[in-house]
């Protein structure tokens, strides 16, 4: 039977479930509904028909619920909102809602994944403007790309040799020879005294070194913008300076230096007993040389002032050193066509060799790209040391790996998280929220985490920036960042880590079935912890092979500053004379003598060159009377008789020099082991009494003794051969051995024997060992960089630990409360919590050890001289990360310990 | 029967133009509408109540629950002020279109 009001309640039912249609609007239709009904009975049709054709008539709820829908919301998309592809605008003020949330409620976690991302994202930052620093040298150039510099590459008897120099002909050849050539430059450093080119404006005196002597086309192939004078002919005359800004300042404050005079004193090497200062007049000022360029300088004279001392460099072809050629090509010139010029350059120096010199040289000069200097250059007489890709690689990979611990503490936290939020995340697919809306959400949530460790790195990148720079010899700044070549790697990494770090959680959360998670069936637990294992082994395994690799640099460190250097390199302080030599050279006993007397001072000695010096300095050597066709080449550092006493260096054969033998000035030579085999001698025995002439003196002298090899060079490169003789012609350095347990006293004495000797000559000293850390440059900067990012590393992955701890301690807080009642003692809670954790740093111990043995053991095959790796490092780095990992799970198993069971247990 | 769009068109003018002559509730309405057009212009009734809120938020009408005498509730519409004049402004339009189109069918309309 047919139950009218029934079907209508039916019917009204069936309205619910479009969403537009409100109760009120629900209620007056079927009042309408009614209405009809009553009217078509009234004309004798059936409940049942009345009721069908009603409902028929009011017509299909979805239209009406559209058209309501439509009244109700005027401006907005007129498409209800159940058909709409799920975007979720209008939810995302909620999810940042969430999102400020959590990062309120759990500060603990937050606060470890926001460090670890913040100084992983700051390590990658400083790095990236690094290595974006070492890669776009000498890129500001207008036309950079048709820049080059010429270099030389020499085979002669000796060797062969790559140099950036060549002849100074070379460049003016090239341009009037060829109209590929737009414009030459040559570049001319006072190779006399490079560094110690003194300088005077009035009472101003300093003593500068990146002076040069340029071609006036120079301005036209560098970028060097002019702020006062004219590029045109600010180098055209004799005696005419450009100065940069800063140097510019140095000497004349704010005053105009236009027209200004300054002395500067040149050695053109040509023979004259005292060199002089000259008067430079100064015709332009140019900005300061930027810091990422190979050719950096303060000071630029004009080439005819040069070339007024030194004609013969004109016309000179068979000497390529100490002069740079630049040249700068035509647009669109043939590379390849210009390379054959070249050659007929290279075959035509050949030749000159041979015929005039009758030596078989083979020369051939090469073009190298300007941008390509300072990051490929293998020459020797280099500007300035070159970059390294090597360690651009390192620092690019522990950058990276740190940056991957922070991102693994993100990943693990969360995961571990999971627990508290599957309510949520249950709750919200309830309600609606589909798959893809919690995936945007939980990476909504990553991405803010990035998003305030970003803004936090930055803070810490400008603490890091300070150090780095002072480490690496740069002037990096944080306003670098605004390159767009630093901006986008970095966004792209913001991006990379804001979805590697979401994503895991983001997979995991959502997986829930919610009826599981609202009925309390699911195991907080059970999601994830395999990977939760698998990371923190990463991460311990990245932090202890970045501990091996510290430990491993700097036992090599110190090994080649210690006992193996062969000669002492401490309380040695170096005093460079670069002014008034014939004084030092004509009177070092008595100076020598004057600085002894200080009581801080306990020796003295003078030589050519001190160790760590890069000194290129040799004699040609033969047995034959002035017959040097035939004649070997051996390093040479000349020496006064206190000096192997000084250093310590120890005698195998024979003896040192020795002041009772006053004849040893002209008659004895000392050389080094090495150096036995390239003079042709077996032994060290039999090296004593033998007889050379050397062609720089032209004197016959004895080998009277045989040194152990030292390593003067540094410990990177085999030891060369080496001579040791009296020549006083050649010394310009003091070494005092001194006591530097009262520096200023020490400082004060030296200063006031150097004033009496030297006056009106600044003061130029040094610590050998510090001199010694420029050789070890490159080794040192790594072990400094390894030693504070595996510190970074280390503090990250334990921060992960010590929440992942805190999470276990609050998750069997019960567990822990019953145990306790039951009798366990703290120590057995806290061991229960490590057991968990101690497992895993062991793994991780495995994991790192060989990939850490292989890669420092490639590390150690640069190095001629090598300490082994052996057990011990490892060792140390295994027990050393266990204990700091025990330590942190520790802190937390004793608060869990001793938490009142009665609490903990309580269930309310 | 008359096309969609044109109903959809002459709605608001002729429910101005019934509720004009007093209150009336939504089946009310209807039944005037199909008895006036001689059954030719025939709504779907569920259309009809949108309709009445979009007016009503538009000002032109206001409504009151009202029990009837068998007790059944019953929404009952009045035209406002607005709306009498939205109704005034309809019927000018409506009468232009009307007149312009009486004389185009009108067979003296244009000169051939």
């Amino acid at each position: 039977m047919f139950d009218l009001e029934k079907a209508i309640e039916q019917w009204r039912k069936s309205l619910r479930k479009n969403q537009a249609l409100e109760d009120g609007y629900m209620e007056e239709l079927e009042s309408h509904l009614r209405d009809k009904i009553d009217h078509l009975m009234e004309q004798g049709l059936s409940d049942k028909k009345a009721f069908t054709e009603a409902v028929e008539k009011i017509g299909d709820r979805d239209h009406i619920g559209e058209e309501y829908y439509k009244a109700d919301t005027r401006k907005l998309s007129r498409r209800p909102p159940w058909k709409k592809e799920l975007l979720p605008v209008a939810l995302i003020p909620n999810y940042f809602k969430t999102s400020f949330r959590k990062i309120k409620r759990q500060k603990i976690f937050s606060f470890i994944n926001i460090a670890g991302l913040a100084v992983g994202l700051a390590c990658c930052a400083v790095i990236i403007l690094y290595v974006v620093n070492e890669l776009t040298y000498d890129t500001f150039h207008k036309d950079t790309d048709r820049i080059f510099r010429i270099n030389t590459f020499q085979v002669n008897q000796v060797g062969e040799f790559y140099m950036a120099t060549s002849p100074g002909p070379l460049g003016p050849m090239l341009k009037s020879n060829f109209p590929q050539v737009e414009e030459a430059t040559r570049v001319v450093p006072p190779f006399e005294n490079p560094d110690n080119v003194l300088v005077v404006q009035k009472n101003k005196r300093f003593f500068e070194t990146r002076v040069f002597f340029v071609d006036n086309s120079a301005f036209r192939i560098f970028h060097m913008p002019f702020l006062k004078g004219s590029p045109e002919q600010a180098l055209t005359r004799p005696h005419t300076v450009v100065l940069t800004e800063s140097t510019a300042e140095k000497y004349f404050n704010e005053e105009d230096p236009l027209g200004r005079i300054l002395q500067i004193e040149i050695d053109y090497d040509i023979g004259i007993e005292q060199v002089e200062l000259q008067s430079y007049e100064v015709t332009g000022v140019i900005k300061d040389a930027p810091m990422n360029t190979h050719f950096k300088y303060d000071m630029l004279l004009s080439m005819p002032t040069f070339l007024a001392n030194r004609p013969d460099f004109e016309t000179e072809w068979l000497n390529p050193h100490t002069k740079y050629n630049y040249i700068k090509l035509q647009p669109e010139t043939d590379l390849s066509k210009f390379e054959d010029n070249l050659a007929l350059a290279s075959q035509m120096v050949t030749s000159q060799y041979k015929e005039r010199l009758n030596r078989p040289i083979k020369v051939e000069f090469d073009m190298q790209p300007i941008t390509r200097i300072h990051m490929s250059s293998q020459e020797r007489r280099e500007m300035e040391a070159s970059g390294n890709w090597y360690y651009v690689y390192v620092y690019s990979m522990v950058a990276f790996l740190i940056l991957l611990i922070g991102c693994m503490n993100f990943v693990n936290l969360s995961a571990a998280l999971s627990a508290t939020r599957t309510r949520e995340v249950g709750l919200r697919k309830v309600i609606g929220a589909r798959r893809k809306q919690l995936i945007g959400q939980f990476l909504g949530e990553s991405s803010l985490i990035t998003f305030v460790a970003f803004i936090f790195s930055m803070v810490l990148m400008n603490i890091l920036l300070g150090p780095f720079n002072r480490m690496a010899g740069t002037e990096l700044s944080i306003a670098g960042l605004t390159r767009p070549l630093v901006l986008i790697p970095l966004i792209t990494l913001l991006v990379l880590v804001a979805l590697g770090s979401g994503a895991y959680p983001a997979l995991i959360l959502t997986a829930f079935r919610p009826a599981d998670v609202l009925q309390g069936r699911l195991a907080p637990k059970s999601r994830g912890t395999g990977v939760q294992k698998v990371l923190v082994v990463g991460q311990f395994a990245i932090s202890i092979f970045l501990v091996i690799c510290t430990l491993t640099v700097f036992k090599q460190l110190g090994f080649m500053r210690g006992q193996a250097l062969g000669f002492d390199i401490n309380q040695k302080l170096i005093l460079r004379i670069k002014s008034n030599l014939n004084h030092l050279r004509r009177d070092y006993e008595a100076i020598k003598k004057d600085f002894i007397s200080s009581t801080y001072v306990t020796g003295a000695t003078v030589s050519s060159s001190v160790p760590g010096d890069h000194d290129e300095g040799g004699y040609y050597m033969t047995t034959r009377e002035e017959d040097f066709s035939d004649s070997m080449r051996l390093k040479v550092n000349t020496v006064d008789y206190d000096f192997i006493k000084e250093y310590g260096i120890k005698i195998i054969e024979g003896r040192p020099f020795q002041k009772e033998n006053k004849s040893d000035v002209n008659e004895a030579f000392v050389i080094n082991r090495a150096g036995l085999q390239e003079l042709g001698i077996a032994t060290p025995k039999e090296a004593i009494g033998k007889r050379f002439q050397a062609h720089y003196h032209r004197k016959w002298k004895t080998i009277v003794g045989v040194t152990e090899n030292f390593h003067y060079r540094g410990m990177q490169e085999t030891v060369e051969p080496l001579l040791l003789d009296i020549e006083t012609s050649l010394m310009d350095n003091l070494t005092l051995s001194v006591n530097t347990e009262n520096m200023a006293a020490l400082m004060k004495d030296i200063r006031s024997t150097w004033e009496a000797h030297f006056p009106s000559v600044p003061m130029v000293y040094s610590f050998l060992d510090e001199n010694f850390d420029r050789v070890y440059r490159y080794e040192s900067q790594m072990g400094r960089m390894l030693s504070i990012t595996t510190t970074l590393g280390l503090i990250i992955a334990c921060l992960g630990l010590f929440g992942l701890a805190y999470f276990v301690a609050n998750y069997k807080r019960k567990e822990i409360g019953i145990r306790k009642v039951l009798g366990a003692s703290h120590w057995n809670i806290v061991s229960m919590m490590s057991k968990r954790f101690a497992g895993l740093v062991l793994i991780s111990v495995f994991v790192a050890g060989p990939l850490a043995w292989y890669a420092m053991t490639q590390w150690l095959q640069d190095f001629a001289y090598r300490v082994d790796l052996g057990w011990f490092v490892f060792a140390a780095a295994a027990v050393g990360a266990l204990v700091i990992a025990m330590a942190t799970v520790s802190i937390q198993g004793m608060r869990a310990a001793s938490v009142d069971p009665a609490t903990s247990i309580r269930n309310e | 029967m008359i096309s969609k769009t044109l109903v959809a068109a002459s709605t608001k003018p002729v429910i101005l133009s019934i509720l004009v002559h007093g209150e009336m509730y939504g089946y009310q309405i209807i039944q005037h509408v199909t008895e006036l057009s001689g059954g030719t212009l025939e709504w779907s009734e569920g259309m009809l109540y949108p309709v009445l809120h979009r007016m009503e938020k538009d000002g032109l009408i206001q409504s009151q629950w009202l029990i009837s005498d068998n007790g059944r509730k019953r929404k009952y519409y009045h035209l406002t002020k607005q709306g009498q004049e939205e109704l005034e402004k309809d019927r000018k339009e409506w009468m232009k279109v009307h007149r312009l189109l009486n004389r185009l069918w009108s067979p003296l309309a244009l000169p051939d």
